[in-house]
């Protein structure tokens, strides 16, 4: 990079400096965003999206987003992107005796930390009521495939799950063969006894029914904020 | 005790590909205004919390009431 751009732009060159005290975070100032914590200190070593390895937060009242960089808006949906994403929102979950995160979605990559900033600003309740609505949970998946004979008790096992969660969602049956499949909210302290339910159902109708059990997932199912700009 | 799986692609893609918080390309490119930003949030689940906060404070005006109406001399 040569001193002319730096003398031309001095916002960028700025930019530069912040780079170069703070190690090479590559030229581009996007950022990726995995999900909204209370605001805290949390940097970690990841696996994350586009191979990114350095967790940090970007931080606007109250709030923390945990990002790293990448070099692109546009982040390519392989695989490994997709796993990624969802492997540093596990480390979050798991951190430090667990960590209560709102995820985003896959593929938000902002420009540079100050249009993220305006979004925050602009949902900043939304993201703070979403915190506080998912406080101390983890999202569970449980689907149930026949193996031919319906289980006897299938209400019973229902309301098993049902008394272990704090929400689930609807059921979605995709398949003749599925039972059940829906995600559970279950608070952290409740997992050991949602895992003896699901023990418990594998005991009583393992010659009915395969059980899946799955995540632990942050809970994207139990989160739905869309955030736009007017007029487009 | 069953441990839950926590490897599966499919499972992942389920979740991660239309679920939780989604920014529009164009916020998250531009410096939008709050005024210009849209914040679409449904309600997706009550905590506990907001709920017992909730039965707590309806059953101090209903035991508001119900002391005012026994004893309408009380001082106050």
């Amino acid at each position: 990079m040569s001193l002319y751009i730096q003398h031309r732009n001095l916002r960028y060159a700025r930019g530069l400096q912040y780079r170069l005290a703070w190690g090479d975070r590559g030229v581009s100032e996007h950022v990726y965003a995995y999900g909204v914590l209370e605001q805290q200190e949390l940097s970690l070593t990841v696996d994350g999206v586009e191979g990114a390895t350095d967790l940090y937060t970007i931080d606007y009242k109250g709030l923390s987003v945990a990002v790293t960089d990448i070099d692109t808006n546009d982040v390519e949906r392989t695989d490994e992107n997709v796993q990624a994403h969802d492997d540093v929102l596990q480390t979050i979950l798991d951190h430090d005796g667990g960590r209560t995160v709102v995820p985003m979605s896959f593929g938000m990559a902002f420009k540079n930390a100050r249009t993220l900033k305006g979004v925050v600003r602009g949902a900043r309740r939304a993201f703070r009521k979403a915190l506080n609505d998912i406080e101390g949970t983890v999202e569970l998946g449980v689907k149930l495939v026949s193996t031919g004979e319906e289980p006897a008790d299938l209400a019973g096992i229902r309301e098993a799950l049902s008394a272990m969660a704090m929400n689930e969602t609807d059921d979605d049956l995709f398949s003749d063969r599925l039972l059940l499949n829906r995600s559970y909210l279950v608070d952290r302290e409740d997992r050991d006894e949602f895992g003896a339910v699901i023990d418990d159902i594998e005991a009583e109708y393992g010659d009915d029914v395969v059980v899946k059990y799955t995540g632990p997932f942050a809970p994207y199912s139990f989160v739905d904020i869309q955030i736009g700009a007017e007029g487009r | 005790m069953a441990q839950p799986d926590s490897s599966s692609l499919a499972e992942v893609l389920d979740r991660v590909l239309d679920k939780g918080i989604v920014v529009d390309a164009f916020a998250r490119i531009s410096l939008v205004g709050i005024e210009i930003l849209t914040v679409e949030a449904r309600v997706v689940v009550a905590s506990v919390d907001t709920f017992l906060h909730y039965a707590e404070e309806i059953a101090k005006i209903e035991q508001a009431e119900l002391t005012a109406r026994a004893t309408p001399e009380a001082e106050v």
